[in-house]
């Protein structure tokens, strides 16, 4: 079977979709809901939010998943890099005022984003491209079993909501707000990407579901094969110490 | 004196890794170099239709549109006539071409760093490059590049991970199912909006 896989599954297969059928149907409700409600709002935000507010909200976001990307790195096997996440998450919540400001960034504490879609993919002896079925996620979009379920375990450790849990802490004044500017964050970000696949396929929800598909499994990809900068850097460093 | 040395063997190896970065005089990176400065200086000079027919050219020159046609519409190329190739083909160069020259937009200083050369066995020549922004990350481009007897031609770009080929292939595969497996329904809409 492992032999089928290596062999067959090179990524040139179209994306597996059994529920096809329903996640078109989800597909076109969020679509509507983005044209109605999201959409609008995420132009409107990035046409007329300053750049500085901007990238403080995006800054404020990251942070909050600082703690999230530490415990996957953890999880994947690097405890340094867990180590410099959680460093940045010091720095960034206390001098950058609550992470509005990546001051991390400047002292050479460079950003990592992980969540447990990314580490089950880490560790999933398949092809990146294969993540189990693809799912369309009511108002999160497209996803498929590995990042959906990457998404719950991240959900259930994340120490901010296990913390305004424990403290009864009203959703009107953490989730709400966070969820509310993540989606507009993303959205906002994602305008000009999304507004192109639509103008230019004949088959959105396809295009899109590739696309998808393509994008998470090169993240996947460069984990293992730690052809990203720093590994390249590490790399180096390790030959020069053999010699 | 240790250290001196230790620094030197730093120095060298870092030297040995980065030198594919500088192989300029490798056709590939040198073409995807060509293509760079020449799509540059065009959004520089020109927009809207002259834009979209000099990307054309530029496409038609560099890229191995029949190879990516074929690519894309996969195991349907074999089960699809000539003179209907000919019409996707074309439909095709004109839908990449108008979709580069509005994705550019305004030039607003983009510059394209091309970096590591790597071979495949399978003949392909895989180019890295980074397209840097004034504002923001810099965006991962890969180029793939095939020498099929007619020089070096570019195959697939891959923008963070997304291959462009193999996205159009998932999304013409979709559409065509869905006519019940027809390619002349694809072939009419694809003109349709070349038209427009």
């Amino acid at each position: 079977m492992l032999g089928g896989c290596a062999s067959g599954d090179t990524g040139a297969n179209e994306p597996w979709d059994p529920l096809e059928t329903p996640n078109r149907f989800i597909f076109s409700i969020n679509r509507a809901v983005d044209i109605i409600a999201i959409r609008p709002v995420a132009v409107l935000y990035r046409d007329w939010m300053p750049a500085p507010a901007q990238r403080g909200v995006h800054n404020l976001l990251d942070n909050l998943g600082e703690p999230v990307t530490a415990i996957n790195e953890v999880v994947q096997g690097d405890p340094s890099r867990a180590a410099t996440t959680m460093a940045r998450f010091l720095v960034n919540s206390t001098i950058g005022l609550a992470g509005i400001f990546d001051v991390a960034t400047s002292l050479g504490l460079t950003r990592t984003k992980e969540g447990a879609g990314n580490t089950v993919g880490y560790y999933a002896g398949v092809e990146p491209e294969n993540g189990g079925f693809y799912m369309v996620l009511p108002l999160a979009g497209p996803s498929n079993a590995r990042d959906a379920a990457g998404l719950m375990a991240d959900y259930a450790v994340d120490p901010f909501r296990i913390l305004t849990y424990a403290l009864n802490v009203d959703w009107l004044f953490y989730s709400g707000p966070r969820w509310g500017a993540t989606v507009i964050d993303v959205r906002s970000r994602t305008l000009f990407a999304l507004d192109d696949i639509e103008k230019n396929s004949v088959d959105y929800y396809a295009a899109l579901r590739s696309a998808y598909t393509q994008q998470r499994a090169d993240i996947i990809r460069q984990k293992r094969e730690k052809t990203n900068t720093r590994s390249e850097l590490e790399r180096r460093d390790n030959l020069a110490l053999v010699r | 004196m240790q250290l001196a040395s230790r620094r030197a063997v730093l120095c060298l190896a870092a030297a040995v890794v980065t030198m594919p970065a500088h192989a300029a005089n490798e056709p590939a990176a040198a073409l995807i170099e060509k293509v760079a400065n020449e799509v540059i200086a065009l959004i520089k000079a020109k927009t809207g239709k002259d834009r979209e027919a000099g990307i054309r050219a530029i496409l038609v020159a560099y890229f191995d549109l029949p190879f990516m046609g074929q690519s894309a519409l996969g195991t349907h190329w074999a089960a699809t006539p000539a003179p209907q190739r000919e019409r996707f083909l074309k439909a095709v160069a004109t839908a990449e071409a108008r979709a580069y020259s509005e994705r550019f937009g305004q030039y607003s200083g983009q510059t394209l760093t091309v970096g590591r050369v790597s071979n495949r066995p399978n003949g392909v020549t895989v180019v890295d490059s980074k397209l840097s922004q004034t504002s923001g990350q810099p965006i991962a481009i890969q180029w793939e590049v095939r020498d099929a007897g007619q020089g070096p031609r570019i195959t697939d770009v891959k923008i963070e991970g997304v291959s462009m080929v193999m996205t159009r292939r998932s999304d013409y595969n979709s559409y065509i199912q869905g006519q019940g497996g027809k390619v002349e329904p694809l072939i009419q809409e694809l003109e349709r909006r070349a038209a427009n």
